[in-house]
């Protein structure tokens, strides 16, 4: 069984004037403790495909399952990360953390430890008193990882999770979060523009075309045998395949325009 | 080593340069005060200036002192400051309150904005004669002219802080699955926190505009029942003298104001 699987997504948004198809017959799977990540051109619902599996949107029509079982709502089972941190700041650190199981009324004796656990293995502990604007912005980023963990998910959705921050930050934050949620063994689903991050981090790359968008290609990355994503960017094959998917991206593009132009002529 | 030490003997004249300009700031603005007095002295006491028009520092100290013996101050000084206690904390609860509620409900929101707007601009003093015969000639009626004044604002300033809520943050409470009232409770609240404080601190002047409007229409004490009187009768120097005590009791109360948000938001840099 597939821990996550999307079947026939379709989703339309509807304004005053027009009607938008965003998705159009997405179909995928994901495996448990696979690395996913969807690429695509920007503005073609990547990030509105997220919310649909953590149950925010509701797609018009096909269905989507979660663990065997039907998303209808708000799932608590996936954890969300955003392109900033948003940790409050009037929050410290370890309350930051554990923001997700308040809400979510799971703040156990146990599940407690569990995140004083997680705030020490993954070196916050000296942090854990410290407001957010105290710490580094790659600090910043791992505490938000951490709060994402600590209501125990089972798929990590990262939506350009290090796209606020700068190159030299963006690839050690990289690799920071890769070897964390390797070690706690989790399920990913990135979503970004950026291939190289794409390539560097992914078991599978979902490649997605234009709006409406829809599964164009899956590329598998066979670079399991690096133990980082700042090894995998040494990998020879690294820039074949990058090539490889920017090709299919603007492949999609020049077909879209060809389609546009025609598009006036009645 | 020698490098250290330059850069030492660098950071202590860093450090002496900014002391003193905080000693020159400071000893500005009190060299301003004492010009202004003693302006104000020389030129009543030789004549330049009428005193029966201006009153002078002197004759001020002097009406201080009378009205402190008697114990007459600090009755007029209680009576306003409670008018305006109640005022404010009234006008921020029902502000504040009101704030929510429409936050809450965006649909009550869009109905009562133009109601908001109008309010806003509409003098409040201009009700006086309505609220004298709605609320009596009493004290009733000189804290709900400042409660109204405080009110609007207040309501306004909330609202607009609560509704420019980050967007994004509110995203990722829902992904956790969070209730309107949980997002409301552990961010939208806490993090209009300065907001209520800076309302706060333009509440305490709201509050003083209304309690002495209040008073000079109606009232039988008070700072503005005194300022009033001294007008009618021409005695300045009391004028003066209750001028100068309200500037003092709501400077006490703005730098209370202002310790209070020093204590509550200590994450703010």
């Amino acid at each position: 069984m597939h821990i996550l699987e999307l079947k026939n997504v379709n989703l339309t948004y509807y304004s005053k004037t027009t009607e938008t198809n965003a998705l159009k017959d997405v179909d995928f799977f994901v495996d448990e403790g696979e690395f996913i990540a969807i690429v695509g051109p920007s503005g073609c619902g990547k990030t509105t495909l997220l919310s649909l599996v953590s149950g925010i949107l509701k797609p018009t029509s096909g269905r989507i399952f979660l663990n065997g079982k039907e998303v209808t709502g708000v799932n608590e089972d996936v954890g969300y990360m955003l392109q900033h941190d948003h940790l409050f700041e009037w929050r410290n650190i370890r309350q930051n953390i554990r923001l997700g199981l308040e809400i979510q009324k799971k703040l156990t004796p146990e599940n407690s430890d569990r995140i004083d656990d997680l705030i020490e293995k993954y070196g916050l502990k000296e942090f854990a008193k410290s407001f957010p604007h105290q710490l580094s912005g790659g600090m910043r980023q791992r505490a938000a990882l951490i709060r994402t963990l600590a209501t125990n998910p089972s798929v990590l959705l990262l939506d350009e999770p290090f796209g606020a921050l700068d190159f030299q930050t963006r690839l050690n934050v990289c690799d920071d979060v890769y070897s964390i949620i390797k070690k706690e063994q989790k399920t990913a689903l990135l979503v970004t523009h950026d291939i190289n991050e794409a390539i560097s981090m992914a078991d599978r790359i979902i490649i997605l075309s234009k709006r409406p968008a829809t599964v164009k290609n899956i590329h598998v990355t066979n670079l399991g045998t690096y133990s980082s994503p700042l090894s995998r960017r040494e990998s020879p094959d690294f820039s074949k395949q990058f090539e490889k998917i920017w090709k299919e991206l603007n492949d999609n593009e020049t077909q879209t325009r060809v389609i546009d132009q025609s598009a006036p002529i009645p | 080593m020698k490098h250290k030490q330059e850069l030492s003997t660098n950071l202590r004249r860093y450090l002496k340069k900014t002391r003193q300009r905080k000693l020159l700031i400071l000893s500005g603005q009190i060299g301003f005060l004492i010009l202004f007095l003693a302006l104000w002295q020389i030129l009543t006491d030789c004549g330049v200036l009428d005193s029966f028009i201006t009153s002078s520092p002197s004759k001020i100290c002097l009406q201080l002192k009378n009205l402190s013996v008697t114990g007459e101050l600090f009755r007029h000084v209680w009576v306003s400051t409670k008018e305006t206690l109640i005022g404010f904390v009234l006008g921020t609860l029902i502000g504040t309150v009101t704030a929510i509620i429409l936050w809450w409900s965006p649909l009550l929101n869009k109905i009562f904005e133009p109601y908001l707007v109008v309010l806003n601009s509409l003098p409040k003093v201009a009700l006086g004669p309505i609220i004298i015969i709605w609320a009596g000639t009493g004290q009733t009626a000189i804290v709900t002219m400042a409660v109204l004044i405080s009110v609007v604002i207040t309501t306004i300033t909330m609202l607009n802080g609560f509704n420019e809520t980050d967007e994004n943050k509110i995203l990722l409470l829902k992904t956790m699955n969070a209730t309107k009232f949980q997002i409301f409770t552990k961010l939208v609240f806490p993090s209009n926190l300065p907001t209520l404080l800076s309302a706060l601190k333009i509440n305490v002047g709201m509050a003083w505009i209304g309690t002495i409007m209040g008073e000079y229409l109606t009232s039988k004490a008070g700072l503005g029942y005194l300022i009033l009187y001294g007008g009618q009768v021409f005695k300045l120097d009391l004028v003066m003298t209750c001028i100068l005590v309200l500037c003092v009791v709501a400077a006490v109360m703005y730098l209370i104001v202002a310790k209070i948000e020093k204590m509550l938001i200590k994450w703010r840099n």
